[in-house]
């Protein structure tokens, strides 16, 4: 069973925001929804350093713990999931999330928010697959076709990197053994005593 | 002189780093620079405080990598306020069953006089109910979205949890600024003769209210009554801050405000529940001839003599306002021992 994952290279990602781009015009999410963004670190400075953040589809999922309704699932590959059916939209979610992940339509008076929305890691919801309710309320279904997150397989620097975690860690191992990284650094000083 | 051997120590210094350097090859320039990644994923961790980046994504807190204080929200809801509540609950509702198996239904000593005696007008019975039917329904909505999860998605599965808690948030959300209005109008109504008065209140504290024995004496309202009175208002200004600025997420709020406001309201509204269990039960079951007094706004002579002899004493004196029943054919008040049925 997989265990699906994004991983963002910081000495990659160059803030192109094309990621963010992709992922509204792929799902066409409506306006003030933004399932994925880029953060920048340090702007202008030394050592500054981007990142694109969406849901991490975490294993122990803070969201789906707090949720009063229950509405997250995990699917088979690691993705969580929720149903737009069962979701009150109160907020809870995006309290407890690490990411700022879930993100909501309506911001108005009476705690109107409408029902949440988040990176679905181009897997759907609920619905049948391909079925237009299923596009409508989560967007494209990319991993019934066999392929990827479109934010990661069109990133153009190869910064942000979707799919299975043992897979994903290979590469980026082997990434930071050609960087020559802190690990290898604490190593030798330890041989220098 | 000097300047020699300051040179030949110097000198001596030099070769002995040589001589260790030689023994090891150096290492290859790259790995001895200090990685920049370091101080970068301290920072995105943000483990000395929230730190601010940018992003060209406007909205609240989208500017922030990581949310701090998501965690200890996360533990505070799943582990201390959904247990907690539960218990406190079922502690309250215990306590009040142990006191009904004890003392039993409380009635009138002297059973009913037959003699009505105005205690409550009707805008303060009005009041009274609108607070108390926005009350019930407010904190039925709120424990249902807060405990329903556990309780109620294995009654009525998950889509139909959904559709319960849907409409429990909409009234929830839409009664609450109501509720303001309505605590507000009975804060107003009712404060005059909840003032306390300190040595009497004590008394009456200190007879245990006479809830496990004789009667303690009391002016139109006990110390009891004015206790609830005024932790409702308190923690009720609580509940009511911190509900509307979880019911008006429009002033660009930050995750932490709301979690923090989340906490008082989950904490005061808890208080509230558990003491207003002992509030209705108090004012329903516990006491013969004690619900009628709010539903008509009339109280039993021997009632008010029994629970409020010093208030009882005034009216009587002052004349004010002593109505007969409408159902009783108008004893005059010299013929309290009427025949009226008790019970």
């Amino acid at each position: 069973m997989a265990s699906m994952k994004f991983y963002c290279d910081a000495e990659r990602c160059i803030e192109c925001n094309a990621c963010v781009t992709a992922c509204k015009n792929e799902h066409d999410i409506p306006w003030g929804v933004n399932r994925r963004r880029v953060v920048t670190i340090k702007d202008g400075e030394q050592g500054e350093r981007s990142l694109s953040v969406a849901c991490m589809h975490c294993a122990d999922a803070p969201c789906a713990a707090v949720c009063p309704v229950d509405c997250f699932y995990t699917t088979g590959d690691g993705i969580v999931l929720h149903d737009k059916d069962i979701c009150i939209g109160c907020g809870y979610c995006f309290y407890a999330c690490p990411f700022g992940a879930p993100q909501f339509p309506e911001s108005s008076a009476f705690s109107s928010r409408g029902k949440m929305d988040k990176c679905t890691f181009c897997a759907g919801g609920p619905e049948d697959d391909h079925s237009s309710e299923e596009y409508k309320k989560y967007g494209r279904n990319r991993v019934s076709e066999g392929k990827l997150p479109l934010c990661a397989e069109m990133c153009a620097t190869k910064a942000l990197l979707a799919g299975d975690a043992d897979v994903l860690s290979d590469i980026y191992r082997k990434r930071v053994i050609n960087r020559g990284a802190s690990a290898f650094e604490w190593g030798v000083n330890q041989l220098k005593g | 002189m000097r300047i020699h051997t300051l040179l030949m120590m110097v000198c001596l210094l030099l070769s002995a780093f040589q001589l260790q350097a030689a023994d090891p090859p150096p290492p290859p320039a790259s790995l001895l620079s200090i990685n920049p990644g370091t101080d970068l994923w301290r920072e995105v961790r943000q483990r000395d405080g929230e730190i601010e980046g940018i992003s060209q994504v406007k909205s609240p807190g989208a500017n922030v990598l990581v949310n701090v204080s998501g965690q200890s929200w996360r533990e505070y809801r799943m582990q201390e306020l959904v247990p907690k509540a539960g218990a406190a609950i079922l502690i309250v509702l215990i306590i009040i069953a142990i006191f009904r198996l004890l003392r039993g239904r409380i009635m009138l000593e002297e059973g009913r006089s037959g003699v009505k005696i105005l205690r409550f007008t009707t805008s303060q019975r009005a009041a009274h109910w609108t607070t108390a039917i926005l009350f019930v329904t407010l904190g039925l909505t709120g424990l249902t979205l807060l405990l329903g999860r556990k309780f109620l998605i294995p009654v009525f599965g998950a889509e139909g949890f959904g559709s319960i808690a849907v409409a429990a948030k909409f009234l929830h959300d839409y009664l609450g600024p109501v509720f303001m209005l309505a605590l507000t109008w009975l804060f107003i109504l009712f404060v005059r003769d909840n003032i306390p008065s300190p040595k009497l209140d004590l008394q009456w504290l200190l007879k245990g209210g006479g809830l496990f024995g004789k009667h303690a004496s009391s002016g139109r309202y006990n110390a009891g009554e004015k206790l609830w009175f005024w932790l409702a208002s308190i923690v009720g200004l609580a509940v009511i801050i911190s509900g509307m600025v979880l019911d008006f997420p429009i002033f660009e709020q930050t995750r932490a405000t709301m979690e923090f406001y989340h906490w008082v309201h989950s904490v005061s509204a808890i208080i509230l529940i558990v003491v207003s269990f002992g509030h209705i039960y108090m004012g329903t079951a516990a006491l013969e001839a004690t619900f009628e007094v709010m539903k008509t706004g009339y109280c039993d002579a021997n009632w008010a003599k029994e629970h409020h002899d010093l208030w009882y004493e005034k009216v009587k004196d002052s004349g004010e306002p002593v109505a007969q029943t409408q159902a009783q054919a108008s004893p005059a008040p010299g013929q309290r021992e009427s025949t009226e049925p008790s019970g």
